[in-house]
């Protein structure tokens, strides 16, 4: 046997493809594309997740909204016109000749295109966790979202590279592209409820109408379920459709067929398991298959407390907010410290969520009392709100919670008998609303627990939240029993 | 017009696609119209015509690419002026095709929203087409596509974008935006008649 004759050693297939593999990724689109993903997710993503607070939730969650969201077009572009290569440049006669399959061929083309958009992927990842790694005060990266981005890139290459080898042509390019960015951008409209199948699509993370709040994934850990599901459904359409590029080689069409099967089953299979999807509690997707009970245990923390008269301890997730908190219901701190119905500390609980009928969400929590309580979800950076919308929202929360619990001797008292006008008139006085918080906003609390605007009480209450909150206190702590007894009046109101 | 007018008018036609490129525009002006005969939510409902101008724009943009590169313009005078007409000509039944599609329908913004769009996106791609080349020059639409998109998005979500030069997030009337959109269209319609689509030394681009 000569030299010349000798059987090929295993590993010379594989070098031969690594170096298929590196000619293809020196010569690829996409790298040229690189700048446009990044220029796309500076724009849109990037500056949008640091304007949110360093909690690892909200970033890693918007993460996954966003970043394949950016590098839909310059990926499934470069993907298309690199698949189109062969028959763009009238070269696939030519090339038929050569000692690889086509499918082979065009799975290295397809393989360095994408090795390129995972590198602009995982780039993009890497900046937001390290910074955020920086900047947050509690908890580590949440993987699943950077996962589900990450497995959905070659999907993306995949149809962009399938269209364009079977459609090669000028226009194809960037009709695929938009074909996509429609179909993933707004594949979720259709979407109704914890149970929809659209909430496969790997942009969604978490439920369609609550997406990236503070309250999911903070006090419960972070339920892989639907991202499982994501992953599995981008990991089998992949699959499929670089099986489908191999049928019309004769030699691996029932190889290919094989494979495309199985890429449509696992796809199928994980949009199925979407539709079992359920909202639990804590605002996440729960897919029964999938879940792990070990998952429903409340993760352990230490709280972060403020030095306040009454403490106000809140997840560490949500230190940065402390002080914004302490600020807005500083002045109730210090009037109600001490008294008779007023907690001894005032402690941060887990939001509770609920699915209304089509996307509704019902969103609850806390006590019956004010020594628990949950911080609003449109924290300050979070689409947009303001601090001194958030200042206004704890005041009618906590703030008028602290209140009518301490002046009114709790919810028993509330519910066995109307407020007396002097009660209502010492609540309205206590509670320091933002201008901000507008009359409207009030509403549905005159009557029951703020006075009639106008009226003789609403007066009273003007000349009561002159006084300071020391001056407050002083009074409130000889005169409690006769208001909660009836036996002030509001003349008699400082 | 003379004979040899039309003829040569017909091969430029011809060589940039442009009779693909109709029933392409056409097609995208129809799938808007059926589009809108669904429920879309508020940001479906303003960013869907958005994504019909941009694939109008990318279109228009694609077929301003030469299939005989640099001997094509030692041919005559006349090259610029059938570029001119060409991209002109399209984005002008562009603009019009997809205006009609929305006619009778509840389509956010209106013709003048329409015009404005198409032909900023148009000078984007035809500026795409003279740095990239035609075959890239779908580029520039589509990833202004994304920017507009957001832009639309902020208007929800402060803080809003407000510089004109994302003008899709401007109302349909605003001076700012439609001044910037029509700058960037008179830049393209310079360039492409002036230069030309690069032809790319390697070919039809990278990869």
């Amino acid at each position: 046997m000569t030299a010349a004759s000798a059987p090929a050693a295993p590993w010379s297939a594989v070098l031969g493809s690594g170096r298929l593999l590196r000619l293809e990724l020196r010569h690829n689109a996409m790298l040229w594309l690189l700048p446009v993903a990044f220029a796309l997710f500076w724009y849109n993503g990037y500056r949008e997740i640091m304007a949110l607070p360093p909690m690892w939730n909200l970033r890693a969650m918007t993460l996954q909204n966003r970043l394949l969201f950016d590098l839909m077009i310059p990926a499934t572009g470069a993907a298309a016109w690199m698949g189109s290569r062969e028959g763009r440049r009238s070269i696939t006669d030519l090339v038929a000749g050569t000692a690889r399959p086509r499918w082979s061929r065009q799975l290295a083309t397809w393989a360095a295109t994408t090795a390129w958009a995972e590198i602009g992927c995982l780039a993009c990842v890497a900046v937001v966790y390290l910074i955020t790694a920086r900047h947050a005060s509690w908890g580590g990266p949440l993987w699943w979202p950077a996962v589900v981005s990450v497995a959905g890139v070659p999907a993306l290459t995949a149809i962009g590279f399938a269209a364009g080898a079977w459609f090669p042509g000028r226009f194809v390019t960037p009709l695929v592209t938009v074909v996509v960015f429609f179909g993933l951008a707004y594949g979720t409209q259709a979407a109704s409820g914890d149970h929809s199948y659209w909430q496969i699509s790997p942009l969604t993370a978490g439920a369609f109408d609550i997406g990236a709040a503070p309250g999911v994934a903070s006090f419960y850990p972070y339920l892989p379920d639907l991202s499982i599901a994501q992953v599995m459904f981008t990991a089998g359409l992949t699959v499929a459709i670089l099986g489908a590029l191999g049928i019309p080689v004769a030699r691996m069409r029932w190889l290919a067929a094989a494979v495309t099967a199985a890429g449509l089953a696992a796809a199928g299979t994980a949009v199925a398991l979407a539709g079992t999807g359920r909202l639990d509690p804590h605002g996440m997707i729960a897919i029964p298959a999938l879940h792990d009970a070990a998952s429903d245990q409340p993760v352990r923390y230490t709280p972060v407390c403020g030095r306040t008269p009454i403490p106000v301890c809140v997840h560490p997730a949500f230190a940065t907010f402390l002080p914004a908190v302490t600020a807005a219901v500083g002045p109730e701190l210090t009037e109600f410290a001490g008294l008779p119905g007023a907690p001894a500390r005032i402690s941060q609980v887990a939001v509770v969520y609920r699915q209304d009928p089509g996307n509704g969400i019902t969103v609850s929590g806390g006590g019956p009392g004010a020594a628990a309580f949950v911080l609003p979800d449109e924290v300050p950076g979070r689409l947009g709100t303001t601090g001194a919308e958030f200042a206004a929202q704890l005041d009618e929360g906590l703030g008028l919670q602290l209140a009518s619990d301490v002046i009114l001797g709790g919810s028993n008292r509330a519910a066995a008998s109307a407020p007396s006008q002097a009660e209502l008139a010492v609540i309205a006085g206590s509670v320091r609303f933002p201008p901000s918080v507008e009359a409207r906003d009030l509403a549905p609390v005159f009557g029951s627990l703020l006075p009639q605007p106008g009226s003789p009480a609403a007066q009273a209450a003007r000349r009561f939240a002159a006084l300071t909150p020391a001056a407050r206190h002083a009074w409130l702590a000889g005169h409690l029993a006769a208001l909660r007894a009836g036996r002030v009046s509001l003349a008699q109101l400082p | 017009m003379t004979a040899d007018a039309v003829r040569l008018v017909r091969l430029h036609a011809v060589s940039r696609r442009l009779p693909v490129a109709l029933v392409l525009l056409a097609v995208c002006a129809a799938g808007l119209r059926g589009l809108l005969y669904g429920h879309w939510d508020d940001y479906g409902a303003l960013q869907l015509p958005l994504i019909f101008e941009a694939a109008s724009a990318a279109i228009i943009a694609v077929t301003a690419g030469s299939p005989f590169g640099e001997p094509e313009r030692a041919t005559g005078r006349w090259l610029p002026y059938l570029r001119l007409g060409t991209a002109v000509t399209l984005t002008g039944l562009a603009s019009g095709a997809l205006a009609a599609a929305g006619t009778g329908m509840p389509l956010a913004g209106g013709f003048a929203d329409i015009v404005r769009n198409v032909a900023g996106l148009t000078g984007i791609g035809l500026l795409c087409a003279t740095v990239l080349g035609g075959p890239l020059a779908w580029t520039g639409p589509l990833a202004y596509l994304v920017a507009g998109v957001y832009g639309l998005y902020t208007d929800w979500h402060p803080p809003a974008l407000s510089t004109p030069w994302i003008w899709p997030a401007r109302p349909p009337h605003d001076v700012g935006g439609a001044l910037c959109a029509a700058v960037v269209f008179a830049a393209g319609l310079t360039a492409i008649t002036l230069r030309g689509a690069r032809v790319p030394a390697g070919g039809d681009g990278p990869g």
